[in-house]
């Protein structure tokens, strides 16, 4: 065997090759996608200048346990796509793995599911900040914080992207998976 | 080598050699039996999922509650279509339903082609997208139920659940169903993916 066959590869993986290339960039822009979710919803405090009798007059991402677990999931997704970078440059290297593709489609789909819960659950009480609802007395509170509301809103769409990314990734590993060359 | 020495070999035309010399091989068991298995699970999760995505989609669809007395300050009805986020509920768990009943096809010709990769890779995309909105239905209603049973001081949302038991009671029973749906998903994708493998 030459060596230069080595550094080929093996016939008919050379599309796992780009697929896996595609990969590692997807991964590299959900990791921004979902830090920006969490440092935008993690830095929210806005104190409003005046107070009234009923309402407070500070708002953070802490006072609703749902915009808490938002920015858990959302740090802990991306770490898990920094430490997955490392299996993505082994997937460039070697694209006839198997096992550890299945690993990975593992992995991406708990993620997914972690990411699409806490984007979701906090796009119900953004919601409901927003509009309020007046079948159960919940009053919206975006009138008197504006920019808290502005922050809250914003991060849902990193972490929205994510999602997309993380279905594309999924679906690119089950692609490489089922090439028969 | 001395050519009188030459091997001869002798054909018989027209005669079948008879199986003496080498080991006869036996048939190897088709390498696919153990996909075979995969499908056959898969089939049967899928019908668990049907049944648990459509139970959510039932039980907060028929969540109406209407309470014998009424005080002035709050409703005395409580259906689930008083908050969007119950309605995107019911939409979205009866679509993830209708779509698991429409993929059993695909599952069962799964089972009958075990080798075969473009139906499975359809079903993991498809499982994928469905495991996403039962994520977001799921999530979503579970976080205006948390609202419901707790409330929130620092907002002045009031916890509407001590006046509506039994809507409370049947509406997470429905987030429950949904994240049974959403775990049996999970693991028809993950099943999915090690049955692509090459075998």
């Amino acid at each position: 065997m030459e060596a230069g066959d080595i550094s080929k590869g093996k016939p008919g993986f050379g599309a796992n090759k780009g697929v896996s290339v595609l990969d590692f960039v997807l991964r590299i822009v959900a990791f921004v996608c979902t830090l920006g979710s969490a440092i935008a919803m993690g830095t929210t405090n806005e104190t409003l200048p005046f107070f009234t009798q009923f309402i407070r007059f500070r708002a953070r991402f802490n006072d609703l346990p749902t915009f808490t677990f938002f920015v858990v999931a959302n740090s802990v997704a991306s770490a898990y796509f920094i430490l997955s970078l490392p299996l993505s440059i082994f997937h460039i290297v070697k694209s006839g793995a198997q096992n550890s593709r299945i690993v990975m489609v593992i992995l991406d789909t708990v993620v997914l599911a972690l990411v699409t819960a806490g984007a979701s659950a906090s796009a119900a009480i953004v919601y409901l900040a927003h509009k309020g609802n007046t079948r159960t007395n919940w009053f919206s509170i975006c009138q008197q914080f504006n920019s808290f509301c502005e922050r809250i809103s914003g991060s849902l769409i990193g972490s929205f992207g994510a999602v997309v990314v993380l279905i594309i990734l999924i679906l690119l590993s089950a692609v490489a998976l089922s090439r028969r060359p | 080598m001395k050519s009188g020495d030459s091997t001869t070999i002798n054909v018989q035309d027209g005669a079948t050699p008879k199986g003496k010399g080498p080991v006869p091989e036996a048939p190897l068991p088709s390498p696919g039996g153990w996909k075979k298995g995969a499908a056959i699970f898969d089939f049967v999760l899928r019908l668990g999922a049907m049944v648990s995505a459509l139970a959510a989609a039932a039980a907060m669809g028929t969540s109406d509650q209407t309470l014998p007395f009424f005080t002035q300050f709050f409703q005395f009805q409580a259906s689930y279509d008083d908050l969007p986020t119950f309605q995107f509920f019911v939409v979205a768990m009866a679509i993830v339903a209708g779509y698991l009943v429409l993929s059993l096809p695909f599952s069962i010709v799964c089972i009958v082609r075990p080798h075969s990769v473009g139906p499975r890779l359809l079903l993991l995309v498809l499982d994928t997208v469905a495991l996403t909105l039962a994520t977001a239905a799921g999530a979503a209603a579970a976080a205006i139920v948390y609202l419901a049973h707790n409330g929130n001081p620092n907002t002045n949302w009031l916890a509407i659940c001590q006046q509506f038991g039994d809507f409370c009671q049947k509406v997470s029973g429905a987030v429950v169903a949904s994240f049974v749906s959403v775990v049996a998903l999970v693991t028809l994708v993950v099943v999915s993916a090690i049955a692509l493998r090459r075998g």
